[in-house]
């Protein structure tokens, strides 16, 4: 409805735009770039891009769009750029090695058995934060924002299979990391 | 960890926006937004940016409203879903709460800024001469136009151009209409019926019991003009004969 509403006028509906999503915006691209100070410039860029990008699309494209699997898109695109031109101090331990063919391994989640209390709550952030950027990606909209695989699909304009991998692979690591904190 | 507990987590630490956020976009989208808000003349439209308000016009007919102000300011205006701090401070102020009101003036002349931000220091109640302004702005033989200036007010109300009246205390004209200037007027306790009857005797000015000399329009001292201690002064001659000063707060001659 918001999509057909930007394809009938654009300006009128651009605000609902921002308020539908401007709170996921800025917590993806904070939990991307893990840096609170430069989340909130880099999130009204993914807003003024999308305005331009609207404003270049016919009317037709506009109505079609898939509202938030897009602006994740243009997030995940915003944040990497960010990343690259300027990474964070720390290096994260990374739990992905680069083969892809390890990323096709064991695309389900396994059994949940660890119960997370509220106490704890700091401490998966801090194991959000050391995944590498490729598993943050799928872990955060699929296990965080609860986006569908094929919207996180589509975002990082990767194959489900791929997407359902890295999410899987996020969730390990995550669940390690808790687990080693926890001995 | 389960999925559930996962998906509360990231529910529980969702950042909240800065209160500008959406007025930062807005602003690099080159668009602005309006809202209506209530006013002693009814509902009004207000529209700002992310310096300050930029319009305010008597609410009717939205879509003359922003093609007046794409108009004028070169920029499309569109109805806001939400208020910010802006236009909950004019929301504010147009309640009558002693609120300051951020203004965007840019559009104006550099001429038309120092008239109105003159004009914005008269407080409720008071009135003053277009003449009085044009000297308060430094240009006292600009009173047509500072009259013009007044005329092109993109934020009535809130800068209050309805205190600037004719030199005799009749009322002038107004970018809303004479009668809802005098209604204001009245409502923030000119008595125009007081100055009438202070101009129909030739007064000028009127000395205050305590030393000074007043414009008519201070206050309400032309209610009192009868009263033990007031006096009706037909000129500055007779003002400067009595000894009487001129009052700090209207000024009625040039310092």
């Amino acid at each position: 409805m918001l999509a057909v509403a930007l394809a009938g006028d654009l300006d009128r509906a651009f605000e609902r735009l921002v308020i539908a999503y401007r709170v996921r915006i800025v917590t993806f691209v904070a939990r991307m770039l893990r840096d609170d100070a430069r989340a909130e410039d880099v999130a009204q860029d993914v807003f003024v891009r999308a305005y331009r990008a609207l404003q270049a699309y016919p009317a037709e494209r506009r109505a079609a769009l898939r509202l938030r699997s897009w602006l994740y898109a243009i997030a995940r695109n915003l944040t990497h750029n960010a990343f690259r031109d300027a990474p964070p101090a720390s290096e994260p331990l990374d739990y992905d090695d680069g083969n892809p063919r390890s990323a096709l391994r064991d695309p389900e989640p396994g059994p949940e058995n660890i119960v997370l209390r509220e106490e704890a709550w700091g401490s998966v952030g801090a194991a959000v934060d050391r995944l590498s950027p490729a598993l943050r990606d799928a872990f955060v909209m699929r296990y965080l924002d609860e986006l569908s695989y094929d919207e996180i699909a589509e975002s990082l304009e990767q194959p489900v299979g791929t997407v359902k991998a890295s999410a899987h692979r996020g969730l390990m690591a995550v669940r390690a990391h808790l687990e080693k904190n926890d001995e | 960890m389960s999925e559930t507990n996962l998906r509360d987590f990231g529910a529980a630490t969702r950042r909240s926006v800065a209160p500008d956020f959406t007025a930062k976009i807005f602003s690099r989208c080159n668009l602005d937004r309006y809202t209506v808000a209530q006013s002693s003349l009814g509902d009004v439209y207000v529209a700002w940016t992310p310096t300050g308000v930029s319009a305010l016009r008597l609410a009717g007919d939205e879509h003359a409203f922003e093609a007046w102000y794409g108009e004028r300011f070169g920029r499309r205006c569109v109805r806001a879903v939400e208020d910010d701090r802006t236009s909950s401070a004019a929301r504010a102020k147009l309640r009558g709460e002693n609120v300051t009101v951020p203004i965007d003036l840019s559009e104006c002349s550099p001429f038309e800024r120092r008239v109105l931000k003159h004009a914005a220091k008269i407080t409720r109640g008071n009135a003053r001469p277009y003449g009085w302004l044009a000297r308060e702005a430094g240009m006292p033989d600009a009173t047509r136009a500072v009259g013009n200036a007044l005329g092109r007010n993109p934020v009535p109300l809130l800068i209050p151009c309805h205190r600037i009246i004719r030199t005799d205390n009749s009322v002038g004209g107004y970018i809303f209409g004479s009668d809802a200037k005098r209604t204001l007027l009245e409502e923030e306790g000119v008595d125009f019926a007081a100055l009438e009857r202070v101009a129909r005797r030739g007064f000028r000015y009127v000395a205050c019991g305590d030393g000074t000399f007043c414009l008519p329009t201070c206050g309400n001292v032309a209610k009192h003009v009868d009263s033990p201690g007031y006096l009706g002064l037909r000129s500055l001659e007779d003002a400067h004969s009595h000894g009487f000063v001129p009052c700090t707060t209207c000024r009625p001659i040039a310092a």
